[in-house]
């Protein structure tokens, strides 16, 4: 019994993970030092290629609230955006940023150097309505910055069209001569191109990285998740691309080698939502009755191939993508998305984590969940939790509810 | 007298719940938010209805949604499925906020038949927004002709001016009640609204035209209450709008999307009705949920001022993102005027507990003292 809970679960690469977030921050504090231009965005769309193709430092809002989480800050930061009237209702990202901006960051000694401040906004219409409402407060709080507002049709995945795509372009465009006019910086097209190979390349390797997991025994879980870092923060950097193959070969020899993430692997999990940001521990619960977590809904929506041939439009195409394939804009692709990597990772049974902060992503659940039952005889349980707020988790509630599934499972499996 | 001159709205609201039990009687295209183009459904040859929810309990809509989703869409879908919107061929919605877009895919899923269609909508109002604006509303056009529609710019022409016409008497009520000069009350003003959204417009247009011109002559009670204006999305049971004003207030403006804010303005310039219509609905006076609170500022200071307003009082769908996050600016920028705002979260009850009465009470003695 204690040998097949032995695990082996830790990739080198991931631990290698700390030295390239630290890396980042640094680089954005030191593009702030040295006068490039620092840009805040949200992140899932196609402004980070174009970003580093004209040498503007992106900084991602919604990727500092995970490291907050690490780094436990983020009841403070709650209680700044709290006391400023911000309800416990609105999604846990919305309330530690503001929270972030409006007290930590006024401080020094913040882990990592915290964030520089912002000399454009790319503020958001087409997201979600917190994603949009942050990027409000971000322009309340930074009244120096350049604001860029930026619009992008809200459609599922099945209904995009030229007319979208063509939208989606203009606005493109719109933002290339916004930055060229804020910061003199013209767009090279042949580094754009660039760039888009490279974050094309990134996603190829993010998908085979994927299709490791596979095998039988998954040579990792989603406790690793944080490899998705590179895909937020780095997506069409050189870096991105040389530290995804580093990954993908580990991750390669582990799967071919046999060696997985627990010795004696009984049962394939898959996770719905976004990570409890403050305890990526937990997925390695399921680990004492045998079970893994070998694929996710959430990782799969950043890898979005590219055609280098047409980098404007691929990019457009990127944006118009990410956030749908997640949310509730696509429920119908997104139950056929989760359907099928239950088909293709041999999943035994699903994870719903109903996400007090995250509205969209959750709405569409109950269909998906339905849909598994009906069409592949997959049972599924749901976790009530939040992947910011640690107050709307409960850790008996998620013992007692996890323990009978797993059980469960395990008697549907004959062990 | 009065309460006859409103009997004929409460009628239509009334026929219309009774409507819920029969088959298919006209052809009617539900939606949720006052941002979907009406003009466009009707134009097309349908009615357009906006849905909303009956009181009592939610049980079978947790099937479908998480309990952290605001009232209305929970109730709406709850109605939904009891059956008692069986009879819309459909659902068009103009993108505001998370929960009604994904409301739409849920009804899908769990409604089905006719037509689920959200119409993605621009924040922006550059010449490239409004070619995208027309196409999108183009792909409305050919889901609806496809149902047996029949649009034309021409129907849609008389649309507009049906709905120009009609939200001008509303709004002529609503400047009359500002100056203290209208013999309706808030719930009666409310459920005026409720009736047009719930029946055809040429029907709805008459009734408010006989009401007119029998409001001519006839006088407001004055009343020493607090004055103070109310802000929220929908108000969708008049208990709240009961307990202000039996708490001290008395309600002399809204920024309610069952009220005035789906009103103004009554219609916009433009050459094609197309463009009307676009332009109509780009300079809308903003929901929370497609703006900065900071665009929001100017029309709700304007409001208190030509109302004589003393405070505010939100009234907001517990869990409504859109409206929570605006909280802190406008309760900001109302403090520096020298306006108390009072918050108030309404579940899916609908009904304001005890609690709320002693909070009313209070702010009232507050702003009065
Ligand atoms: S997508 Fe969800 S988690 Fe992300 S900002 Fe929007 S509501 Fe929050
Ligand atoms: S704006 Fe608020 S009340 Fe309206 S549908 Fe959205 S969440 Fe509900």
């Amino acid at each position: 019994m204690t040998e097949e809970r032995k695990s082996k679960k830790r990739l080198k690469t991931s631990k290698e993970l700390n030295r390239l977030v630290t890396e980042y921050y640094l680089n954005c504090q030191t593009a702030k030092a040295e006068g490039r231009p620092v840009a805040w965005m949200p992140p899932m769309n196609g402004v980070i290629e174009l970003c580093y193709a004209m040498d503007v430092q992106p900084v991602f809002p919604e990727n500092w609230s995970p490291v907050c989480a690490a780094f436990g800050l983020t009841p403070q930061n709650f209680k700044v955006s709290e006391d400023m009237g911000y309800s416990r209702d609105i999604c846990g990202y919305l309330r530690n940023i503001i929270g972030y901006v409006n007290g930590l960051m006024n401080e020094k000694d913040t882990p990592l150097g915290g964030l520089p401040e912002p000399d454009i906004l790319f503020t958001p219409g087409g997201g979600c309505v917190p994603v949009m409402k942050i990027f409000h407060a971000l322009e309340r709080r930074f009244p120096k910055a350049a604001v860029f507002s930026a619009d992008l049709p809200q459609v599922a995945i099945e209904d995009i069209n030229d007319t979208h795509i063509d939208y989606a372009i203009a606005e493109s465009e719109r933002l290339i001569n916004f930055v060229t006019e804020t910061t003199g910086r013209r767009l090279d097209m042949d580094r754009l191109r660039e760039t888009v190979v490279l974050s094309d390349q990134a996603c190829a390797l993010w998908d085979e990285i994927m299709s490791f997991r596979r095998y039988i025994p998954v040579p990792f879980s989603a406790a690793e998740m944080g490899i998705m870092f590179v895909m937020v923060t780095l997506q069409g950097t050189q870096k991105a691309v040389d530290y995804l193959t580093r990954v993908r070969d580990e991750v390669r020899q582990k799967a071919e080698s046999g060696s997985g993430v627990i010795e004696n692997e009984k049962l394939r999990l898959f996770w719905d939502n976004i990570p409890l940001w403050y305890n990526m521990g937990l997925f390695n619960y399921f680990e004492a009755a045998g079970g893994v977590v070998v694929a996710e809904t959430y990782s799969a929506a950043w890898s979005i191939r590219m055609d280098p041939q047409n980098p404007i439009r691929s990019l457009a195409l990127k944006s118009l993508k990410s956030y749908p394939l997640v949310s509730c804009v696509s429920i119908n692709k997104r139950k056929e998305m989760v359907l099928n990597a239950c088909r293709e990772y041999a999943i035994d049974g699903v994870i719903f984590h109903r996400n007090k902060s995250c509205i969209p992503i959750t709405l569409g659940q109950m269909e998906i969940k339905r849909a598994l039952e009906e069409e592949l005889n997959i049972p599924s349980v749901i976790i009530d939790a939040d992947h910011m707020d640690e107050r709307n988790f409960s850790m008996a509630q998620f013992q007692t509810r996890v323990d009978a599934f797993m059980e469960m499972l395990a008697d549907r499996k004959g062990y | 007298m009065l309460e006859n001159l409103i009997q004929p709205f409460e009628a239509a609201i009334n026929q219309f719940k009774k409507r819920d039990q029969l088959e298919k009687v006209l052809p009617a295209i539900g939606y949720f938010c006052t941002y979907t183009p009406i003009e466009v459904i009707h134009a097309a040859g349908f009615t357009p209805i906006r849905i909303t929810g009956d009181a009592g309990a939610v049980e079978k809509a947790y099937a479908h949604m998480p309990d952290f989703i605001c009232p209305f869409m929970k109730r709406a879908l709850e109605k939904a499925l009891n059956g008692k919107y069986d009879f819309l061929s459909g659902v068009v919605q103009g993108y505001s906020c998370d929960a009604a877009c994904g409301a739409v895919n849920i009804w899908r899923d769990a409604i089905g038949g006719g037509i689920y269609h959200t119409l993605p909508l621009p924040y922006n109002s550059n010449p490239e927004a409004r070619a995208f604006y027309k196409s999108a509303l183009n792909e409305v056009v050919e889901k609806l002709n496809a149902l047996g529609g029949s649009f034309s710019e021409s129907k849609l022409d008389s649309s507009l001016g049906l709905y120009t016409e009609i939200r001008n008497i509303l709004l002529d009520f609503y400047e009359r009640s500002f100056k203290g000069d209208l013999p309706l009350s808030t719930q009666q003003m409310l459920t005026l609204i409720e009736a047009g959204a719930v029946s055809s417009p040429e029907a709805y247009l008459d009734m408010l035209k006989a009401l007119k011109t029998h409001l001519r002559n006839a006088n407001a009670e004055k009343k020493q209450d607090i004055p103070v204006m109310i802000s929220g999305s929908l108000v969708e049971d008049p208990t709240i709008i009961e307990m202000i004003e039996s708490s001290g207030g008395r309600i002399v403006a809204d920024d309610l999307c069952n009220g005035y804010r789906q009103l103004v303005p009554a219609a916009a310039d433009g050459g094609s009705p197309v463009d009307r219509l676009i332009n109509r609905y780009i300079q809308r006076m903003p929901c929370p949920a497609r703006s900065r609170a900071e665009d929001r500022l100017a029309p709700l200071i304007e409001l208190m001022q030509k109302s004589g307003a003393k405070a505010m009082i939100l009234i907001i769908q517990k869990f409504c993102t859109p409206h929570l996050s605006d909280y802190p600016s406008l309760l900001k920028a109302f403090k520096e005027k020298g306006w108390p705002v009072l918050l108030l979260e309404l579940d899916e009850s609908w009904q304001p507990g005890g609690q709320i009465k002693t909070r009313l009470e209070s702010f009232f003695e507050m702003v009065g003292a």
